[in-house]
């Protein structure tokens, strides 16, 4: 990738030094070519700063020497379809890389079949403007190879999950469409109304937490891995997070012409019915805001 | 964009990835929570990517560890107390039996006016750390953090700036969390100083992550999290020791801090041993080991006359073993060397020109296999990659030395102590010094030593050493012993 004049190149010293370091020449990556990558990771993620910061030397170079330099070498190495690197990607990381497969499709035969689908994505089969392309390309080494790996796996897991069984997955939330006939609809629509200016004043953590928790019925111990912090942590920041939903929703309803009682009893309708607003509250995809595309390496 | 996904846009598993290994910046953490609230494709996603729980590992206790951990908070204020009151004890009858007064007329007095006795008592608070209690109420975790930051402003800010992720726990924790958790920052700027010996080595994360931090503020670093993750995985037992000793000491903070550093730096050097046989379990003696690092550097060793190798003091990262020998196929593996570990390795070559090559691929974490040689028969490559394991020696400090014979090893570390195993490294027990002082060499021997060989090792069976082979052990105080099973010594 060309990068723009302004960006600063990588002090020859210090290419070299890394360069080294990370095993290179094993994996056939030339100088320039890890020299380019550098540039370009380091260009492209502001040096972990965040957008509107400028990064002085220090912080390029601290940077710098925080990726995974061994991993990340290997990854442009197979990238750049050098054998050696693939051999050494192969003796790394294969084992791992299909066990993580078998883990996450929950058979040996879906597994198998989905890593043989990843590693013909990995070798680059696919062009993009009649270049040959290898998502290895987009890898930092700012976490672990075989962290970016697992959430390739994983993002074509869920694809499969999709395109199988999307029918099934709305198939298991009906049952409150019974319930929701018993509620009046002008309850139903203060709540949807309440609910909606409540969640978007929440925090991008609580609404995750929320759903997480009630959409995904996702553990408290699985999200604690997660955000990677103890589980009574998650707990507590639940808790926090739905009592202030509750308040929220509370002074909402009244302000909605809804009396006291009126607005507890609202609250007070089946959760599944709350779940259904939640879902469709939440679960709309468009808008998200993350900026970054995948495949722009 | 990530075509195969539902539409809109998505994050690349790069970002998904450092966001999972929480090395994403606060700013990037926000965008992705707000992105995983709505998307549940990719909320699937993120939850599929954490492995499966694995059990959870036992790690042997420092021999030290519960002494530490009692004697520190409770036997020493307890000891000091019972010789306070022995004094106390010691010196009324005298006082009372020279100026003889009732009771009654002294106990108002002391509560009124602090008399000897109150005095004393009133030394006994200050020197207990129970007296702290008085004051503890008003001292909550943020002003302790607040205070500490003073001394060591820079670990402070690195505490609170460094992880947000971490930020809840640390809050929801009480007063010895926060204080290990600086603690932990600490620890790099003086893991810094003693860093410099490993020059000319292979340059690890560990040590590469220390460079970066002695020229930058920790504050400054434009963190990824990673490098937070890297100062965590300092923080082991021993150092969590330390830490909580820290915040019983107070203001004896630094010279423990420096025995982090110091410990810290022995457990990033690791070790390979092992012995090197042909197809039908004889050794080989003289077989060249050349050990290669990711730099390309070199270390060399030859077998000995029991086809046994060590290559000590090695920094933690990835190797390649090549064995040659005349008459032999070319053996060669990969190795991942993880701090403080000692890696076992029992190679086998086959007979063949030594122009082939047998390349064998292991990892500490998996194992897997490539070989080259078409002579290889896949028998040969299971023994090979099966003799490979990393131990770690029940003290956690690093291996200085590691003789074998046999199944029987003997690993000394750099405390000091012994440890031998009967089992090829399975299992690891202290040895009992018999000896004063610390073991600083161990040696094993083909010669005959008079005492050694009159010892008659119990368990012959299962593996003491052999004809003429005995162990030698030399101590800081220049005394010599030797022993023929590794377990019952006898000065030379």
């Amino acid at each position: 990738m060309e990068l723009a004049p302004e960006n600063p190149r990588l002090p020859e010293m210090l290419a070299e030094e890394l360069w080294r370091v990370a095993g290179s020449e094993l994996v056939e990556v030339s100088r320039a070519e890890f020299a380019e990558a550098l540039e370009t990771i380091g260009a492209r993620d502001n040096y972990g700063l965040d957008p509107e910061k400028q990064a002085n030397e220090r912080q390029r170079e601290t940077f710098w020497r925080g990726l995974h330099l061994e991993e990340l070498a290997i990854a442009r190495g197979c990238a750049l379809g050098r054998e050696s690197a693939w051999r050494r990607f192969l003796a790394q990381y294969r084992e791992q890389l299909t066990r993580a497969a078998i883990e996450m499709t929950g058979s040996a035969a879906l597994g198998e079949e989905l890593v043989s689908a990843i590693y013909s994505e990995l070798f680059g089969l696919t062009e993009r403007e009649g270049r040959r392309w290898s998502p290895l390309l987009r890898y930092s080494g700012r976490g672990s190879l075989m962290g970016w790996l697992r959430a390739v796996l994983a993002q074509r897991r869920v694809d499969q999950y999709r395109k199988i069984g999307r029918e099934t997955e709305l198939g298991e939330i009906e049952p409150a469409a019974a319930v929701s006939e018993q509620i009046e609809p002008k309850k139903l629509g203060d709540l949807r109304v309440a609910l909606k200016m409540t969640l978007s004043e929440a925090s991008a953590e609580e609404r995750f937490l929320l759903s997480a928790y009630y959409l995904d019925q996702h553990t408290l111990h699985e999200m604690s891995r997660v955000l990677r912090v103890h589980e009574a942590t998650i707990s507590r920041k639940l808790k926090r997070a739905t009592e202030r939903l509750r308040k929220q929703l509370l002074r909402t309803l009244k302000a909605r012409g809804l009396s006291r009682r009126a607005a507890e009893e609202t609250l007070g309708t089946d959760p599944r019915d709350v779940d259904i607003n939640l879902r469709k509250l939440l679960q709309k995809s468009a808008g998200a805001p993350i900026p970054d595309k995948e495949g722009e390496g | 964009m990530n075509r195969n996904l539902q539409l809109g846009i998505h994050p690349d598993a790069d970002k998904i990835s450092v966001f999972v290994e929480g090395a994403a910046t606060a700013r990037e953490r926000e965008k992705m929570l707000a992105h995983l609230a709505e998307c549940a494709e990719c909320r699937k996603a993120v939850f599929l990517i954490q492995p499966h729980e694995e059990p959870q590992r036992v790690t042997a206790t420092p021999e030290k560890g519960w002494m530490w951990r009692w004697l520190v908070p409770v036997g020493l204020p307890a000891a000091l107390a019972c010789g306070l009151i022995a004094v106390l004890v010691y010196i009324r009858p005298h006082g009372v039996s020279k100026t003889p007064q009732p009771m009654a007329s002294i106990r108002p007095p002391e509560t009124e006016r602090p008399g000897p006795t109150a005095a004393l008592s009133s030394n006994l608070e200050q020197g207990a750390p129970t007296a702290n209690a008085d004051r503890a109420p008003s001292i909550n975790s943020e002003q302790v953090t607040g205070s500490a930051g003073r001394q060591d402003g820079l670990a402070a800010k690195a505490a609170t700036n460094v992880s947000r992720q971490e930020r809840p726990m640390a809050s929801g924790l009480n007063l010895p969390t926060s204080k290990s958790e600086q603690a932990t920052a600490n620890v790099a700027p003086q893991k810094t100083g003693a860093a410099p010996s490993v020059v000319g080595g292979p340059v690890t994360d560990a040590a590469r992550l220390s460079d970066g931090i002695s020229t930058v503020t920790v504050s400054e670093l434009p963190l990824n999290g990673r490098n937070f993750t890297e100062l965590q995985q300092l923080q082991t037992a021993d150092t969590k020791g330390a830490a909580s000793q820290n915040a019983l000491a107070g203001k004896k903070e630094l010279p423990a801090l420096q025995i982090q550093a110091a410990s810290a730096q022995n457990e990033t050097l690791a070790g390979i041993s092992g012995r090197i046989t042909d197809r039908t379990g004889a050794v080989i003696a003289g077989v060249t080991v050349t050990l290669r690092d990711a730099t390309g550097k070199k270390r060399q060793s030859t077998t000995g006359t029991d086809g046994s190798f060590h290559l000590m003091q090695l920094p933690a990262g990835q190797y390649e073993l090549t064995a040659t020998a005349s008459g032999f196929k070319t053996s060669q593996q990969s190795i991942e060397l993880k701090p403080s570990e000692l890696a076992m390795l029992q190679p086998v070559l086959d007979v063949g020109a030594a122009s082939e090559v047998v390349e064998v691929a292991a990892g500490s974490s998996a194992v897997a296999v490539q070989t080259e040689s078409a002579n290889v028969s896949g028998q040969a490559v299971a023994e090979m990659t099966g003799a490979h394991r990393a131990i770690t020696l029940p003290s956690g400090v690093g291996i200085a030395e590691t003789v074998s014979h046999g199944k029987r090893f003997l690993s000394l570390d750099d405390a000091g102590n012994l440890f031998l195993s009967r089992n090829g490294g399975k299992k690891w027990k202290k040895v009992k010094p018999q000896w004063a002082g610390n073991a600083i060499r161990i040696e094993l021997t083909s010669g005959s030593v008079s005492e050694a060989a009159a010892q008659k090792p119990k368990d012959e069976t299962s593996g003491a050493a052999g004809e003429g082979a005995v162990f030698l052990l030399a101590t800081d105080g220049g005394t010599v012993w030797s022993s023929k099973d590794g377990a019952h010594w006898h000065k030379q």
